[in-house]
């Protein structure tokens, strides 16, 4: 068949000039990216899943683990991690105010959503990194444990916290999930920061209004809500259940 | 070589005028207030379940079950996959959905049967939660016992 027959056949699609599915370049390929990195998490989630039935024995409950609360002296279980899931929620919801205000072209409120979508960027990492800290600091009394250090079983040995080959919580895995899963999510949420001050940069300096449309902050808001998405996948997986 | 694009701006096709951009913000408002109270109940649920106890299958289904529901509205309505034509929405749901059902039926059939059948014991020492004021005197002897 030659290209004059298949053109004549399909004027409409061959001919060029039309996309199918009515996005953009840029918006597909982020879609694409997102679902990538959405395999990504799923093994991780699945793979955290899968070990925690393997020694649920010895897996610790999450409640107990996570209870602690700025300034609040007092055993308030997953209550700050329902916080940071509502910075992150919220910030989401303004990411969206930005996207939507991009499309009536209205700089000042596209400015302003931004803004607050990166103050809570940065609130939900400063969240992050506080409860690293608790959690690698653990608890005063700490927990008894047999563990292999230079390949000599040492046995009943007084354990304060995390690290990356044991803790006191429960089986070591427990630890390396909880750094790896939340530090990958931890990174994305940064990255995005980074990426949305970028983006509030460009806006800010009138480069979206000399090219007539507010699309960048849709795409970074794309991966935005993305982060959100993933988050409450982490959430349920890894504090809730 | 000089890159010319000369295919229909879609960027335009998004942009709309006040009124419009009204019951848009409306509608996402609403989303905001539904995840809102979804999270809640999840927390409330959850803090019911450390103190009181639920059955940990119905604490499943449901945490999981209202996940989705959560994913589903920020993919939809934030993301606005809602908004594509019905062949983007399929390209990009299809093959992640394919993908997550073989991943859960490794996880649960061919690999979690065999990781059931050869489940690790717990050691000797159970994990218990760490106490406030548990001090070394009253968990050590507790110990040596179990030893000999």
């Amino acid at each position: 068949m030659s290209d004059h027959e298949s053109s004549a056949e399909y004027p409409a699609h061959w001919g060029g000039g039309v996309s199918p599915l009515k996005v953009s370049y840029g918006k597909l390929f982020m879609w694409f990216f997102l679902i990538s990195d959405a395999l990504t998490f799923s093994a991780f989630l699945s793979a955290y899943g899968f070990m925690r039935h393997k020694f649920a024995g010895e897996w610790p409950i999450p409640s107990e683990v996570f209870h602690h609360f700025p300034f609040i002296h007092k055993e308030l279980p997953l209550a700050y991690v329902g916080f940071m899931t509502f910075v992150l929620i919220m910030s989401s919801v303004t990411m969206v105010l930005a996207v939507e205000a991009g499309h009536r072209k209205n700089k000042k409120q596209v400015l302003i959503w931004m803004f607050l979508t990166i103050i809570g960027g940065f609130t939900f990492v400063g969240s992050q990194a506080w409860e690293w800290f608790h959690f690698i600091t653990g608890t005063e009394a700490g927990h008894y444990k047999d563990l292999i250090i230079d390949g000599v079983l040492q046995k009943h040995q007084l354990v304060h916290g995390a690290n990356l080959t044991y803790n006191e919580y429960g089986n070591s895995l427990f630890g390396a999930f909880f750094f790896f899963i939340t530090g990958f999510h931890g990174f994305h949420v940064f990255s995005g920061v980074i990426i949305n001050i970028t983006i509030f940069i460009m806006v800010a300096r009138g480069i979206m209004e000399k090219r007539g449309h507010y699309e960048m902050v849709e795409k970074v808001g794309l991966y935005w809500h993305f982060v959100d998405l993933v988050w409450v996948f982490v959430f349920t997986f890894f504090y809730l259940l | 070589m000089e890159f010319h694009d000369d295919f229909p701006q879609y960027e335009f096709r998004d942009q709309h005028g006040e009124a419009e951009g009204k019951t848009q913000r409306r509608r996402l408002w609403n989303v905001f207030w539904i995840m809102l109270g979804v999270t809640i109940f999840e927390l409330c649920l959850g803090y019911y379940a450390a103190t009181k106890g639920v059955d940990k299958t119905v604490l499943k289904v449901v945490f999981i079950s209202l996940t989705i529901v959560k994913a589903y509205y920020i993919v939809y309505a934030f993301m606005h996959l809602g908004h594509e034509v019905k062949a983007m929405k399929w390209i990009i749901i299809g093959p992640y959905t394919g993908f997550i059902l073989y991943l859960v039926f490794m996880c649960t059939v061919t690999e979690g049967t065999y990781a059931k059948a050869h489940r690790i014991s717990p050691p000797d020492t159970k994990y218990e939660a760490p106490k406030e004021g548990a001090s070394e005197a009253t968990e050590a002897p507790k110990e040596k016992e179990a030893e000999h």
